[in-house]
C-alpha cells in the first residue's frame, strides 16, 4: 500500500524513502504519515541482540535436552554448539550492554507504568481495554521487558561463565549455576515469545518500527497515545 | 634369606627392621600381605620413619637410626626374662649348652682380646672351652653352667632393660613392650615368626652385629629352619645375591670360597687354612659340610684353567691373584685418591686405570667428593653402562662436589654402551636364592653390546697381546679356559653350564659303577671331587644346569607341601633347598615342631618334605642341624666375627650421644675408617641432627631418573623433615631446605611430615631426618638432583666393609 | 573408548533409555583393600601404559603423591594422607579413580547423547566420539573423577579397562598390583571377600572397619575396604556421596518446568491471538502502512 516516489528513494542517498532517511539518525519526528520511532543504530543493536540471542538459543537447546538435539545439525553438531554457545553468549551480553545504554534513559518507570504492570493493568492491556491509558513511547510492559532482559542477561552471563569454566568455582556455585542458567533461560525465552508475538501478530504495525524505524500515526495513537501527543502536538483520540 | 619370599606366608609374626619391603620389595611383600590375610599374621615394623611398610603394619615402633642392636638385645632380654623362648629348640639346635673358654670376657664396652694399637680383636680369646681329656666341645645340656653361651648371653643382655632401650633408641617403653610381646609370641613350637631386613641393617658400622643379634633372637625363639621363620635378607637388587655368590666381593671366590692370601703359598697350605675343623680336629658327630672345601676349590680351579690345571701344578692355584690386604672397593678408591697403596707388601703406586661395569661409584660410594677426586687421578677409565652415568662424566661434576676443574683432569674416559637387563638372556638370583632364568625382551639398541661380549672382547684382545708380546705372569691369562661356541660373545647358558660343573673324566661310585661319563653335567655338588675329575664354577650353584637341562628355566608351579616351596620352579641353591637349616624345623626325634608347617620330617628311613639340609638318610641325632658349622648347631655366640661374639650396642661413627652403656667406648672400637684429608667426621655439637638415607619404590637406584615415566611418579629429590623441627627452622612443606654434613652440603625440596618424630634420647631431644638417594647430575635436566652420598661417611663395618650410609650427623637449615 | 558388543544399560542424554538383559552379563567389581595397599604406584604405571597415556609433567612439592589430583592423562592416582587423632597416627593410602557408580552422576549430568554410557556389567565409560567437552560430568560426579583434556576438548577417566574386561582379563591396575590389595571379579563374590576382610579387621581392633559401597549412588562397581570406615573423609572419600541435587533437580524438575514455561508462553500467545486477534485501530483510523509482519 506504500507509494514511495522514486525520486524520494534516491534522495535518501539511495536508501529508502524520506522517512527512512530521517530514521537513520533521528527519533520522535513526524515524516508525513509516519513517525520515526527507532533510529538506525537502535535497530541495529536490537537485531544484533536478537541474532546472538537466537544463536544462543539454538545452540543451547540441543545441549539442554536431547529432544531438541536435531537443532545441533544447524551448526554442525553438538560439539560445535558447545563451543559456539558460550562465545555467542558473550556476544549477546556485549550487545545487550549497548542496548541497555541506548534505552536505559527511556526506561524509567512512571506512575502510570507501575499501574500498567500490575496484574490488573496487564490483564487490561491484553484484553485491549487500555485505550485511554496514558502510555508514552514505551509502555510499562516494554519497560518491564527491558529490565527483565537486562537482569536475565546478567544472570545468564554470570551463570554461563561458571558453566563455561566450572573448575574455577566451587561445587555449590556450579550446581547453582546450572539451575539458575536453566531458570533464567526458560523465563527469558518465555518472555521473548511474548515479545515477538506482541511485536508481530498481536499488534500489527509494530514490527516495522524495528525494520524501517517508523510507525504510522494511527499506530502511535493507538498504542502510545501520550508519545503520539508529544511527537505530533495533537490531542489524543484524534 | 634362610627361607624365601613365598615362605613368608607361613609366618605368624613378621618383624621388619632395617628394611622397608613395601617400598623396596613390593613384589616380595605380597607374601607378608598373604600371611596377614590368611593367617591373620601380625606385621611389626620398627623403623625411624613411619614408612609405607608401617602404613600397613599391625604394630609400629619408632627407633633412632643405628640403634637396632639395643632394641634387639632388649627383645632377647625380654624373651629370656619372661621365658618366652623355645627352650627345647635352644637345647638341641643351638650352641646354648656349649661352654665358652675362660679367656672370653666383656667389660666396659670391650670384649676380651682387644688390641688398641691395631684396633682389632684377637678372636682366639673367644674360643669354646675344650674338654680337658677329649679336647672336644664341652656342653651342659641343662644350660645352667655359668659359662654356657645361653647364660653368657643372658648376662650380656641383662643391661638392655626396656628403660635402657627407650634411653638409647627413643622407643617409648610401652611401644617396645608391645613389640616384644608380639615378637616373642613365636618362642614356642606352635608359632613361627620371621625377621626381614635389608640395607637398613647392613649399612652401619655395626651392620653385621645387627644381623647377628637378629639371628640370635630367632635361634632363641626357635624360628630358624622352620617354614615361616628365618633370618631373611631382602637383597637390594634383582641380582645382588647372584653377584655375591659369584665372587662379587674381593675376599671371596665363587661360592664363598676364600680368596687366597699372599702367605698361603700353595694349595695345601691354603686348604688347611680355609677348611674349617672341629675344636679337636677330630670328626665330631656333625656333617661339618665345609670339610668338603678341597673338592669345591679344586673343581673351581679345574673350571678356570681346564686342561692346564693338573695335580702337579696345584691345579693352577699359583695363577690365582693373591691378596695382601684389604681390596674392598673403597680401599681401592682410597689408594686411587692418595695415589699410593700401603699394604702388607709395602708401598706401591695407586691404580692407573679402572674398568667399571654396571656400577656407578660416583653415585653409590660414600663421600662423593673423595670418589670424584679419586677418579680424576686415573689415567684411564672404562665405563660400561646403558646410560650416561655420573661416573662416566665425573670430570664435569658440578663444582660443589669439590672435584678438580675439568681442565686439570687428564683421565681418558671410554664409555661403552652396554645392554640393560631386559636386553640379554641370563639369570637373576633373588633374595630367596633362586636362580631364575630370563629371556631377553629386545635387542640392545644401536651399538650397545652385552656385558659378556664387551668383557670377552677385552679378554681376547689382552690374551692376543700376551701371545704376541708376552708380559708379566702370562699363565694367568693364557691358561684361562675359554671354550665357548662363540668366544667373542659367550652364550650365558654355556656359562651357567660351567657354573654347574661337569665330569672331566668318568665318575664312578663306590662300587665302581660309572655315574657320569666324561663331559656330562653334574647333578649337584655332592658329586664334586678334589682329584681333578670334576670342574665346577660355583659349587653352591651346582645342580642348576644338569643333564636334564637348565633348571633355572623351570616354571613348574606344583606345591606338594602346600607351603609354597614349589620345588619345580627355577633352582634354589643349595641343592634346590628352599629352607636352609630345615633340620631345625623338627625336634630331636625328627617330628616337625608344628605338624601343620613341616619343613622336613623323619619317616623312619628318610627325611621328607623340603630338600633336607642334612644327609637324607641320617637318623635324627646323628648330625647337628647346622651342617655348615663344625659344632653342628646354631650359634648364640659367634667367635668368628671381627667385632665380638655377642652383639653390643655402639653408637654410629658420628655419634648422636655418648653411649649410655659405656661412655668410654661410644662407637665400635673396630670400625674401619680411612685417614685421607677427605675422610672427615662430624661431631654432635656442630651437626646435631641424625640423618639417614633410603630408596623409593618408584625409582631404581641411580638408573631410573633417566626414565621420564618414573620421573613422573617421583619427580625429584626431597628431604623428609619432622613437622616440629621444620617449624623450628622456619621450613615449610614444599620450600627448600639445606642439609650439611662434615663432608658436603645439599639442597632440596622439604617434605614436612608427621611420619618422622622427635625422639627423647638419654633425656635429650634428638631429631632425625632423611632423604632418598636416587638422583644425580646426569639425565633429564628437569629431573636432576643432588647426590645423596655427598653427605655420607666412609666409616665401615669391620666384617663386610660396608659403609655407614644409614646413620650420620648433619645440620639442617632453611635454604636461602 | 566404548566397547563394541557390550550391552548398554544407561546412556547419557538418551531420549528413550535402553532396555537390556538380552545377554546374561554379571556386574563386575574391583575391590580396593586400603589396609593392604602399600602405595607402590604400580597401578598408576600400569594404567598409563595400558591406556597409552602421555606422561604428565610433575614436580616435587613435598609429598609422595604423584600429583595433586587426577588428570585427563592420569586416571589412577594413589592419595597419600597423614591422619593423626589423639595419639593415633596413620598414613592412609588409597587408590583414587572412577568408582563406576551404579547411579552415575556424570552420566546423569552429561548433556551429550551417548557420551557417557554404563554397560550392563556396571562399567561407566566415556565415549570421546560423542563427548562435547562441556565438563558437566565433573559437576555431576560426587567423587571428583572426570577430567577435561584441553588437547582433545574431551573428558577422560578410568574405563575399568573395559577393553580388557571385555575379553576376560582383569583391569591393568589389578594385574599390576603386587600385594593383591586390588581384586577383580563378580561384584557379589567380591562383596563377600570384602566383608570377610572387614570382619578380620574388626577382630584386629579396627572396630569401625567397613566396606565403602555408598548407597547414595546406588552402590559402586569399585568397592573399598576401609579400616576407619566411620571416617571415609580421612581417605579423601565423601561420607555420603549422592548424585548432586542440582543434577537431579535440573533433569527432573527444572527442565520440565522450563519446558512448561516455554510451551505455556507459546500456547498462551496462540490462545490470545485466537481470542482477541490483532489489536488494530478502531473505525475511522487510518490504515497503517506495512501492517504485515515481516
Amino acid at each position: 500500500m506504500r507509494s514511495i516516489p522514486v525520486a524520494d528513494q534516491r534522495s535518501g542517498s539511495g536508501m529508502g524513502d524520506a522517512a527512512m532517511a530521517r530514521a537513520r539518525s533521528t527519533e520522535d519526528v513526524v515524516v508525513g504519515d509516519e513517525i520515526v520511532r527507532e533510529r538506525l543504530s537502535a535497530r541495529v543493536v536490537h537485531w544484533i541482540v536478537a541474532l546472538t540471542f537466537f544463536v544462543c538459543l539454538f545452540t543451547g537447546l540441543p545441549i539442554w535436552t536431547p529432544y531438541l538435539g536435531f537443532l545441533a545439525h544447524l551448526f554442525g553438531g553438538l560439539h560445535v554448539c558447545r563451543i559456539l554457545h558460550p562465545w555467542a553468549g558473550v556476544a549477546f551480553a556485549v550487545a545487550s550492554v549497548f542496548m541497555f545504554v541506548q534505552w536505559v534513559s527511556q526506561m524509567k518507570l512512571t506512575k502510570a507504568d507501575r499501574e500498567f504492570i500490575t496484574p490488573k493493568g496487564m490483564l487490561r492491556y491484553f484484553q485491549y481495554r487500555n485505550e485511554d491509558a496514558d502510555v508514552g513511547k514505551y509502555n510499562g510492559g516494554q519497560k518491564l521487558l527491558f529490565w527483565a532482559a537486562a537482569l536475565g542477561t546478567v544472570g545468564l552471563l554470570i551463570t554461563g561463565l561458571v558453566i563455561w569454566f566450572p573448575l574455577e568455582f566451587p561445587q555449590w556455585v556450579r550446581e547453582a549455576s546450572y539451575l539458575l542458567h536453566d531458570a533464567a533461560f526458560s523465563l527469558f525465552f518465555a518472555m521473548i515469545i511474548g515479545h515477538i508475538y506482541l511485536g508481530t501478530a498481536a499488534e500489527p504495525g509494530t514490527f516495522r518500527s524495528m525494520i524501517r524505524g517508523t510507525v504510522t500515526k494511527s499506530w502511535a495513537r493507538l498504542h502510545h497515545p501520550r508519545w503520539y501527543r508529544e511527537v505530533t502536538g495533537e490531542k489524543a483520540g484524534g | 634369606m634362610t627361607n624365601g619370599w613365598v615362605d613368608i606366608k607361613n609366618a605368624d609374626v613378621i618383624l621388619v627392621m632395617g628394611g622397608n619391603p613395601a617400598e623396596n620389595h613390593p613384589c616380595g611383600f605380597k607374601w607378608t600381605v598373604e600371611a596377614k590375610r590368611t593367617r591373620n599374621a601380625k606385621l611389626v615394623v620398627v623403623d625411624p620413619r613411619f614408612t609405607r611398610t608401617a602404613s600397613v603394619a599391625d604394630v609400629y615402633a619408632p627407633i633412632r637410626p643405628g640403634t637396632d642392636i639395643a632394641f634387639l638385645n632388649g627383645l632377647i632380654r625380654y624373651a629370656l626374662q619372661t621365658g618366652r623362648y623355645h627352650e627345647e629348640y635352644v637345647r638341641i639346635h643351638t650352641s646354648g649348652p656349649y661352654i665358652v673358654g675362660d679367656k672370653y670376657a666383656f667389660e666396659d664396652g670391650l670384649f676380651s682380646g682387644f688390641d688398641p694399637a691395631q684396633a682389632e680383636y684377637d678372636k682366639s680369646a673367644w674360643a669354646y672351652r675344650a674338654d680337658p681329656k677329649t679336647k672336644a666341645y664341652q656342653v651342659d645340656p641343662t644350660m645352667k653352667h655359668p659359662r654356657c653361651t645361653l647364660q653368657l648371653l643372658k648376662k650380656h643382655v641383662e643391661r638392655y632393660t626396656p628403660e635402657m632401650v627407650e634411653r638409647i633408641c627413643g622407643t617409648p617403653k610401652d611401644q617396645f613392650l608391645k613389640v616384644a610381646e608380639v615378637v616373642t609370641s613365636t618362642g614356642n613350637a606352635q608359632r613361627v615368626g620371621t625377621i626381614t631386613y635389608a640395607l637398613g641393617w647392613t649399612q652401619h658400622s655395626v651392620g653385621v652385629q645387627m644381623i647377628r643379634a637378629a639371628a640370635t633372637l630367632q635361634l632363641l625363639l626357635g624360628n630358624v629352619g622352620r617354614p615361616g621363620g628365618g633370618v631373611n635378607a631382602m637383597r637390594g637388587h634383582s641380582n645382588i645375591q647372584g653377584s655375591t655368590d659369584l665372587a662379587g666381593v674381593f675376599d671371596n671366590l665363587t661360592g664363598y670360597l676364600a680368596t687366597p692370601r699372599g702367605e698361603l703359598t700353595d694349595l695345601k697350605t691354603y686348604l688347611k687354612a680355609e677348611t674349617p675343623t672341629t675344636l679337636n680336629g677330630a670328626p665330631w658327630p656333625t656333617m661339618n659340610y665345609w670339610s668338603n672345601y678341597p673338592k669345591f676349590m679344586v673343581s673351581l680351579l679345574k673350571e678356570l684353567y681346564g686342561d692346564a690345571a693338573t695335580k702337579e701344578n696345584d691345579w693352577g692355584y699359583q695363577w690365582l691373584a693373591k691378596v695382601d690386604g684389604n681390596y674392598s672397593w673403597l680401599y681401592i678408591y682410597d689408594d686411587m685418591y692418595r695415589g699410593s697403596s700401603q699394604r702388607a707388601g709395602g708401598t706401591e703406586p695407586g691404580p692407573e686405570g679402572l674398568l667399571t661395569f654396571g656400577f656407578n661409584p660416583v653415585g653409590v660410594g660414600p663421600n662423593t667428593s673423595k670418589i670424584i677426586n679419586a677418579l680424576s687421578k686415573l689415567k684411564f677409565l672404562v665405563v660400561g653402562d646403558n646410560y650416561q652415568i655420573e661416573t662416566a662424566t665425573f670430570w664435569k661434576a658440578p663444582k660443589e662436589y669439590g672435584g678438580p676443574d675439568s681442565s686439570q683432569i687428564k683421565t681418558e674416559v671410554f664409555q661403552l654402551p652396554c645392554s640393560g637387563f631386559a636386553e640379554t638372556d641370563g639369570s637373576f638370583t633373588n633374595s630367596a636364592r633362586w636362580l631364575q632364568w630370563k629371556w631377553k625382551a629386545l635387542d640392545p639398541p644401536g651399538q650397545a653390546k652385552t656385558d659378556q661380549e664387551v668383557l670377552a672382547r677385552i679378554f681376547l684382545a689382552v690374551r692376543d697381546l700376551y701371545r704376541k708380546e708376552g708380559g708379566a705372569l702370562p699363565e694367568q691369562v693364557l691358561n684361562v679356559s675359554w671354550n665357548y661356541t662363540d668366544p667373542v660373545n659367550p652364550d650365558l647358558g654355556e656359562v651357567l653350564k660351567e657354573i654347574n660343573g661337569k665330569a672331566v673324566t668318568d665318575l664312578k661310585d663306590k662300587d665302581g659303577k660309572v655315574i657320569k661319563r666324561a663331559g656330562q653335567q653334574l647333578d649337584g655338588f655332592s658329586q664334586l671331587q678334589d682329584d681333578g675329575s670334576t670342574s665346577c664354577g660355583c659349587w653352591i650353584h651346582s645342580g642348576v644346569y644338569t643333564e636334564a637341562g637348565n633348571n633355572a628355566a623351570r616354571r613348574g608351579t606344583q606345591d606338594p607341601t602346600g607351603l609354597g616351596m614349589h620345588p619345580d620352579w627355577a633352582f634354589s641353591w643349595p641343592a634346590n633347598r628352599r629352607i636352609l637349616y630345615n633340620r631345625a624345623s623338627a625336634d630331636a626325634q625328627g617330628r616337625p615342631w608344628d605338624p601343620t608347617r613341616p619343613g622336613i620330617a623323619w619317616n623312619g628311613k628318610l627325611w621328607v618334605g623340603d630338600v633336607p639340609d642334612i644327609l637324607p638318610n641320617s637318623p635324627p641325632g646323628q648330625y647337628g642341624a647346622f651342617i655348615m658349622n663344625p659344632e653342628g648347631v646354631g650359634r648364640l655366640f659367634t667367635p668368628s666375627l671381627n667385632d665380638g661374639p655377642f652383639a653390643e650396642h655402639y653408637e654410629a661413627t658420628e655419634a648422636a650421644i655418648e653411649n649410655p652403656l659405656h661412655p668410654k667406648v661410644t662407637s665400635s672400637p673396630v670400625t674401619v675408617r680411612f685417614h685421607s684429608n677427605k675422610d672427615v667426621y662430624g661431631t654432635r655439637d656442630q651437626f646435631p641432627v641424625v640423618c639417614t638415607t633410603y630408596r623409593l619404590t618408584e625409582m631404581y637406584h641411580y638408573w631410573t631418573h633417566h626414565t621420564n615415566e618414573l620421573n613422573q611418579l617421583q619427580p625429584g629429590f626431597f628431604i623428609e623433615i619432622p613437622e616440629e623441627l621444620a617449624r623450628e627452622k622456619g621450613i615449610t612443606n614444599g620450600s627448600r631446605a639445606r642439609v650439611t654434613s662434615a663432608r658436603g652440603s645439599i639442597e632440596g625440596v622439604a617434605m614436612v611430615t608427621r611420619r618422622l618424630r622427635q625422639l627423647t634420647i638419654d633425656g635429650k631431644r634428638v631429631w632425625h631426618i632423611g632423604f632418598p638417594l636416587h638422583w644425580g647430575y646426569e639425565g633429564d635436566p628437569k629431573h636432576v638432583g643432588p647426590l645423596a652420598n655427598f653427605l655420607t661417611p666412609s666409616a665401615m663395618d669391620p666384617n663386610t666393609w660396608t659403609p655407614e650410609f644409614k646413620t650420620f650427623l648433619v645440620r639442617l637449615e632453611k635454604a636461602s | 573408548m566404548t566397547a563394541d558388543g557390550l550391552e548398554i544399560r544407561q546412556s547419557s542424554a538418551s531420549v528413550w533409555g535402553s532396555a537390556t538383559e538380552l545377554r546374561n552379563l554379571k556386574v563386575v567389581s574391583k575391590l580396593i583393600d586400603t589396609t593392604t595397599c602399600i602405595g607402590c604406584k604400580a597401578c598408576e604405571v600400569a594404567c598409563q601404559e595400558w591406556n597409552d597415556l602421555h606422561i604428565v609433567p610433575t614436580t616435587q612439592t613435598g609429598t609422595y603423591q604423584t600429583m595433586p589430583s587426577l588428570d585427563a592423562n592420569y586416571w589412577n592416582l594413589i592419595k597419600f594422607r597423614e591422619v593423626e587423632e589423639s595419639g593415633f597416627f596413620a598414613w592412609l593410602l588409597r587408590k583414587d579413580g572412577c568408582m563406576h557408580c551404579a547411579d552415575p552422576g556424570c552420566l546423569k549430568a552429561c548433556p551429550a547423547p551417548g557420551a557417557i554410557v554404563q554397560y550392563q556389567n556396571g562399567i561407566v565409560d566415556v565415549n570421546p566420539e560423542a563427548c562435547i567437552g562441556c565438563k558437566m560430568c565433573e559437576t555431576g560426579c560426587p567423587f571428583d573423577i572426570p577430567r577435561y583434556s584441553a588437547k582433545t576438548d574431551k573428558m577422560a577417566k578410568c574405563t575399568l579397562c573395559v577393553d580388557r574386561v571385555q575379553v576376560g582379563l582383569e583391569p591393568a591396575c589389578v594385574k599390576a598390583c603386587p600385594t593383591g590389595c586390588l581384586e577383580f571379579g563378580d561384584k557379589a563374590e567380591l562383596v563377600a571377600v570384602a566383608k570377610a576382610r572387614v570382619e578380620q579387621l574388626k577382630q584386629n581392633g579396627f572396630t569401625q572397619a567397613a566396606l565403602y559401597d555408598p548407597p547414595g549412588v546406588g552402590g559402586t562397581t569399585v568397592i573399598t575396604v576401609l579400616a576407619h570406615g566411620d571416617h571415609p573423609e580421612w581417605y579423601g572419600l565423601p561420607k555420603d556421596p549422592q548424585v548432586p541435587v542440582a543434577v537431579s533437580l535440573w533433569k527432573n524438575v527444572a527442565r520440565p518446568l522450563a519446558a512448561l514455561a516455554i510451551a505455556g508462553s507459546f500456547f498462551a500467545m496462540v490462545a490470545h491471538y485466537l481470542s482477541f486477534g490483532p489489536k488494530t485501530p478502531k473505525e475511522g483510523a487510518e490504515k497503517p502502512k506495512g501492517d504485515k509482519p515481516a
